[in-house]
């Protein structure tokens, strides 16, 4: 086995044979896959057993998190720092306090879904194996690949590339890592 | 061609009894308007609480036609045959308007129609000020300016669509879309004026010593709430019926349900901006619209609104979940009409008495407050039925039908 080998590279020439090989690579067991496609497939999650992201429950946090930073700087400013009378309202005047509350939700939630979308994807990645496959440019024209990585532990290099070999790809690529 | 006619057995029961209680119940609220002078506002204010919210089903389901041609989209084709039902109520809830009109006449209903029994300064210079505005008979006529717009409206927006549904070829179809769409352009910035006009005149007008500029818009919002709350109900019940369990998909009730999310998010930034307005002016004669809901039992119910009209409908429907099961988004649409009928029990039930400046009996709930809105819901339900059955259940030479089928399917 090569230790160096960054994982298994299946090409296809339709979407509908690699979702079905992605269902196949799904039953046996692999976990550590990916799939490339030049347009979105909705299927492909299903197929290769993608969780849902986590990522509106996070944004749904940042929200709270800007919501509560929003009060609680006001309340620090305008309560304990710095008492103002202001036309004979109380210091802690919820009413007026809504609407940068409000704000800062929408800021924080929004910054979550950024940067959490970028975190979550691993981005930005400079360099990334599968390139080094030079028919992988064809992902962003009209082929569709499928990825077993030798992390996976059912990973086993002529066991997966015989299974591969099975799911009638154009062609099975080794990866340099 | 497929068959779209609506499953006949199933409304007709709904109808039976809708009519049945509808009709009885709408008598029972009017016998009383009529023939006990003791219980005739009450009775009066019972029945402008149920036409208000019904009302905003028609009203707001005309607003949604114009939206979804604005917008496109395949929620747009699969909810469009229901809001035109709901908007060819609109002949019929004049006749419900009657009683209200009447009562207007007779100086029954609103304070300012008997200016004459006001002993507050202030409140009887306001009224006095706008001069033939505030009376009766050019309120009348504003409202019968009214019905004819919003009718207009309706019968255009539905002729287009019963002359698409016979056209020949899909070039024909496209044509009356076209058309249609040009029309609602232009024509919603006049719907959004006629509703502020029309809810001013009808809602505002019963505290009449009070104003917000922001009004019209607010029920804008809280109609187009409404028919779609309703739309979703009868859609969910249509949804594993033939002939619509092949038309109706998960990804429609998703899409729909976003709209509602964002349409109880607009209903609490309109209220809020309104508050916000006024609380920080500060002024004695805005102020004192707040006040009587704010006290005195009312301000529970102030509570209970932006809690349950706006937090949880709101925290739910966040989840994709709730808004892709048909059954469980229709549970949450007719939560959120209950909520509906308590915002208009509040915009309307704590205003003056005839003869009072402001009202300071605090919270009372009244017979009539449950019974009229049975009532003419009944009678609503009935007719939207009536009106339902006569079209098929989706616009079937419309050019975007098949892609708007395909993508409810989708994920």
């Amino acid at each position: 086995m090569d230790k160096k080998l960054f994982g298994f590279l299946a090409e296809f020439d339709t979407p509908t044979e690699m979702v079905d090989a992605a269902t196949k690579v799904r039953d046996a067991g692999y976990t550590k896959t990916d799939a490339f496609s030049p347009f979105p497939l909705h299927e492909i999650d299903e197929a290769l057993g993608i969780k849902r992201s986590i990522l509106p429950y996070m944004v749904f946090a940042g929200g709270i998190v800007g919501l509560l930073s929003g009060l609680g700087l006001q309340y620090y400013v305008h309560v304990i720092d710095y008492p103002l009378n202001v036309g004979g309202r109380p210091f802690f005047s919820l009413p007026s306090f809504i609407p940068p509350m409000f704000e800062l939700t929408i800021l924080l939630a929004a910054f979550t879904a950024v940067f959490g979308m970028l975190f979550l994807n691993g981005l930005p990645q400079p360099y990334h194996p599968v390139f080094n496959v030079p028919r992988f440019a064809l992902a962003t024209r009209e082929k569709f690949f499928l990825l077993i990585e030798s992390d996976d532990p059912k990973f086993d290099y002529n066991e997966t590339r015989n299974f591969m070999e099975s799911l009638n790809p154009q062609e099975v690529f080794d990866v340099e890592p | 061609m497929t068959n779209y006619e609506a499953p006949k057995a199933e409304i007709g029961k709904i109808q039976t009894v809708a009519l049945g209680i509808g009709g009885i119940v709408s008598l029972v609220v009017l016998a009383a308007a009529l023939f006990f002078p003791d219980y005739r506002e009450q009775a009066l204010r019972g029945w402008l609480v149920g036409f208000v919210f019904w009302g905003g089903i028609g009203f707001g389901g005309l607003g949604i036609i114009m939206l979804q041609y604005l917008t496109g989209g395949a929620w747009g084709v699969v909810i469009r045959r229901i809001v035109e039902a709901a908007s060819r109520t609109i002949p019929w809830l004049f006749i419900l308007f009657i009683p209200i009109i009447i009562a207007v006449y007779t100086g029954n209903l609103y304070a300012w129609t008997r200016v004459d029994l006001i002993t507050d300064e202030l409140v009887k210079h306001a009224i006095e000020h706008r001069g033939a505005y505030q009376t009766p008979f050019w309120w009348i006529v504003r409202t019968l300016i009214y019905f004819a717009i919003f009718g207009v409206m309706t019968f255009l927006l539905n002729n287009w669509s019963a002359r698409q549904d016979a056209a020949k070829d899909f070039d024909e179809a496209a044509g009356y879309l076209g058309t249609a769409t040009a029309f609602s352009g232009p024509t919603m910035v006049f719907y959004v004026l006629t509703v502020t006009f029309a809810t001013v005149d009808w809602v505002m007008s019963l505290d009449a010593g009070w104003f917000s500029t922001i009004w019209g818009l607010l029920f804008v919002a809280s109609w187009a709430l409404t028919a779609f709350c309703f739309s979703i109900i009868v859609l969910s019940f249509l949804y594993d019926k033939p002939p619509m369990d092949k038309v109706l998909g998960k990804r429609h009730f998703h899409d729909i349900g976003k709209l509602v999310l964002a349409l109880v998010m607009v209903w609490a930034y309109f209220n809020f901006s309104q508050y916000l307005i006024i609380w920080s002016g500060n002024l004695p004669e805005e102020t004192q619209w707040y006040l009587t809901r704010m006290t005195g039992g009312w301000g529970i119910v102030g509570v209970i609104l932006i809690v349950f009209h706006f937090a949880l409908p709101f925290l739910i429907l966040l989840s994709r979940e709730v808004k892709r099961k048909p059954k469980m988004l229709a549970l949450v649409a007719g939560f959120i009409l209950i909520m509906r009928i308590s915002d208009v029990f509040y915009l309307i039930e704590p205003s003056p008495m005839v003869g009072e400046a402001h009202n300071t009996a605090g919270f009372h709930i009244t017979l009539f407050d449950i019974l009229a809105p049975i009532g003419i819901g009944g009678l609503f339900i009935w007719r939207f039925f009536v009106e339902l059955q006569k079209r098929p259940l989706v616009p079937v030479m419309d050019p975007f039908l098949e892609n708007a089928i395909e993508h409810g399917k989708g994920h």
